[in-house]
């Protein structure tokens, strides 16, 4: 495929990831409130928010970097996003799988919220460091299960291509690393817990507790755009596990449920625990999500 | 905790008769008053708390200072410092009340003996003007910032006219004296129109 | 040097490190859409204005958040409100932990002088527009602390009121009323106590530094 068209394909997809995680971000908001016993907001609260958070004024910018942290937490998000193909075998989709490997998209991953502990620490309020450096202990801690699943898959098939790792899934459901590495599958989706900050691991922008950590001095147009990559980086999170462990999507309609599947999986966990402390979450990750990658490493070295 | 010469507190019947007794046998024959079952009021002179509660700090199992507080008898020329101090393995709590003068307004801090006297003395100092030398925080505004008048909780200090000379109210709000409003709902001698 | 426009906070050529230095003077201004009323020399037609304004409005009034300072017993009222049973997040109207990123302070009772410093701060700190919800007669005419000699008896001698839900407490109920007033209120762009406020500062902080005698606070807390 040629580039422009391809910048043009991705570029629309990206648009069509943002909406359908804002959405998600509004299913999540009414399936919690469900769970609670409330009505909740309605479905498009997320989008009136947006709009709400275009229209007002700002009122203060504490400087470069401040001003910069949302935007490299976005451009993560979005680089997360278009380094993972959608759907198998359509080019369109396929974003620039072909030009980036799983190294890559950590890197994007981390990128981002260093982008934006940087930010939050421009703007002065004692809330923001205290929220990054309990943010950066717990990703830290959940990296390590992460990178030894990662590294575990790479070692199964020999590469960190994504296409190389979908192309072995392909042999009915059972090939999937679901099931095929179920070592390594176990501590990725332990660390995605962490990843996606629900519940149990949600100490960076704990509520009532330091009001939302990083995020305290950041407004408006600041925050719109911070919504806008959270959504974008939490799609692309979801494509990528689908990609290395539920064998990717052959059509849009697959790809759409299994990304709000594994989305789910982390917001019903979030629904029904209580939060770590900071030294609770790093040990928890640093115990079985961290034996559970040491296992899946060993067993691909085993059966090979 | 054991006492040697009267052995262990913990084993008595009725810990606030014992606690009484030995303060008598100790410091000398306070006026004691017995309140609840765990509620003992014992009334100290002023040269004598301290070492009442020392004693109480570091050799019975009443280590827990619940609460300071102060009264202000206008009329006697007195303040009253209450010290209310619980042993928490027992249920039992002592009610210490010294009498202070006055004109002169000075207690002795005990923020050596526990830490949180520190709050309370910096309330008390700010709240009734008594002065606690020693105490770290004296003078330090606790909720009364820019305070320049009396001290709020003396009964000499005018409430209502501190109140309509500093806070604007809303013109059209009666005001009712709740007296007033009572021998009147009552049909009380005097109040009848 | 050009203005810095906080409206188009990417025009990297006029970013200063603050918006305004501290103590300084915020505009109100006159030009800003919320109103549909407003005088404003802007070339656009006026029906065209007014389009983008109620649709302005409608998204301030349909995404309302409520900063999370409990200033006086009214507070207890905001816990029923946020939970199950008497649920405001249906309406959009969710809690904000932090100024920045609130639009309504509810003044939730008494306030307590030490209290009012607190509050201008956070008041002054939220993005504008913004709106305050006085809970309680305590706000309107002191309540039952009329005879307290540190509470104030009159909040908009202070800060400008939008909606005022009286009751001593109001129950449930009567805030989420208050909040249909506020958001009729702001759809129709005359929820403007903001701009009264900014335009009328030098009354407002008059009054303020009356009972803040230790006035330590800046000109303006940006």
């Amino acid at each position: 495929m040629e580039l422009f068209p391809k910048i043009g394909w991705t570029l629309l997809s990206l648009f069509v990831a943002i909406n359908y995680g804002f959405l998600i971000n509004g299913l999540i908001r009414k399936v919690m409130a469900r769970i609670q016993g409330r009505f909740g907001p309605p479905l498009w609260q997320p989008y009136i928010d947006m709009g709400k958070l275009l229209v007002q004024r700002n009122s203060i910018m504490h400087g470069y970097m401040h001003w910069l942290g949302p935007i490299f937490r976005s451009v993560g998000g979005m680089g997360v996003y278009v380094l993972v193909p959608v759907v198998i075998g359509e080019p369109r989709l396929a974003g620039f799988s072909d030009m980036g490997d799983l190294l890559l998209m950590m890197y994007f991953m981390f990128f981002g919220s260093l982008g934006m502990a940087l930010g939050a620490g421009d703007a002065g309020h004692p809330h923001s460091p205290i929220g990054v450096s309990r943010g950066l202990s717990q990703m830290t801690a959940f990296e390590m299960p992460f990178i030894l699943a990662v590294v575990a898959l790479a070692a199964h098939v020999g590469s960190f291509d994504i296409n190389a790792i979908i192309a072995t899934q392909q042999h009915g459901v059972l090939s999937w690393n679901l099931f095929a590495n179920p070592f390594a599958s176990a501590a990725a989706f332990l660390a995605l817990l962490g990843m996606n900050m629900y519940a149990p691991f949600n100490i960076v922008g704990a509520p009532t507790e330091i009001p939302v950590g990083p995020a305290t001095e950041y407004q408006n147009s600041y925050l719109s755009l911070m919504m806008i990559g959270r959504s974008a980086l939490a799609i692309g999170k979801m494509v990528m596990f689908m990609d290395l462990f539920l064998g990717g999507a052959h059509s849009i309609g697959a790809a759409v449920v299994k990304i709000l599947a594994i989305y789910f999986w982390s917001v019903f966990v979030g629904a029904v625990f209580p939060r770590f402390r900071t030294e609770q979450s790093v040990r928890f990750f640093l115990r079985w999500p961290t034996a559970f990658g040491v296992a899946g490493v060993l067993l691909t070295q085993w059966v090979r | 905790m054991f006492d040697i010469n009267h052995g262990n507190l913990d084993d008595s019947p009725d810990v606030g008769q014992e606690i009484v007794r030995r303060i008598h046998d100790r410091f000398g024959d306070f006026p004691a008053r017995f309140q609840k079952a765990d509620l003992v009021r014992l009334d100290v002179p002023q040269k004598d708390i301290i070492p009442v509660l020392s004693w109480l700090r570091t050799e019975t199992p009443f280590v827990q200072l619940t609460h300071l507080t102060a009264v202000d008898w206008l009329e006697d020329g007195q303040f009253e410092l209450m010290y209310l101090v619980t042993a928490p393995d027992l249920m039992v709590s002592l009610h210490l009340c010294v009498r202070l003068d006055r004109a002169k307004a000075e207690a002795e801090s005990v923020f050596n003996l526990w830490l949180q006297a520190e709050t309370y003395e910096q309330e008390i100092n700010e709240m009734f003007g008594i002065h606690f030398p020693g105490s770290p925080r004296q003078g330090v505004p606790f909720i009364l910032e820019g305070w320049r008048d009396m001290p709020p909780m003396r009964r000499d200090f005018d409430t209502v006219a501190y109140c309509d000379r500093t806070h604007p109210v809303r013109p059209g709000r009666e005001h009712q004296d709740s007296r007033v409003y009572v021998g009147r709902k009552f049909g009380e001698k005097g109040y009848l129109k | 040097m050009k203005k810095f426009d906080p409206d188009r906070p990417w025009d990297l050529t006029t970013l200063p490190t603050t918006m305004a230095p501290q103590g300084s003077r915020p505009h109100a201004p006159v030009e800003d859409q919320c109103f549909l009323g407003a005088e404003a020399d802007i070339k656009q037609p006026p029906k065209l204005q007014e389009a983008v304004a109620t649709i302005k409005n409608w998204f301030r009034a349909s995404s309302l958040n409520v900063l999370a300072f409990g200033t006086g017993c009214g507070a207890i009222e905001l816990r029923p409100l946020s939970t199950s049973r008497f649920d405001m997040s249906r309406f959009g109207i969710p809690g904000a932990p932090t100024p920045r990123q609130s639009n309504v302070f509810i003044i939730s009772g008494y306030l307590s002088v030490k209290t009012l410093t607190r509050v201008i701060r956070c008041y002054e700190q939220m993005p504008d527009p913004k709106w305050v919800v006085a809970l309680g007669s305590c706000t309107i005419n002191g309540g039952m602390y009329w005879d307290s000699y540190n509470t104030i008896k009159v909040l908009d001698l202070y800060l400008p009121v939008d909606v005022y839900v009286s009751g001593c407490m109001p129950r449930p109920e009567a805030l989420i009323a208050g909040f249909q007033y506020l958001m009729d209120d702001v759809k129709k762009g005359k929820a403007n106590g903001w701009h009264h406020y900014l335009e009328n500062l030098e009354w407002y902080r008059e009054n303020q530094k009356q009972v803040i005698t230790d006035w330590d606070l800046p000109n303006y807390n940006w």
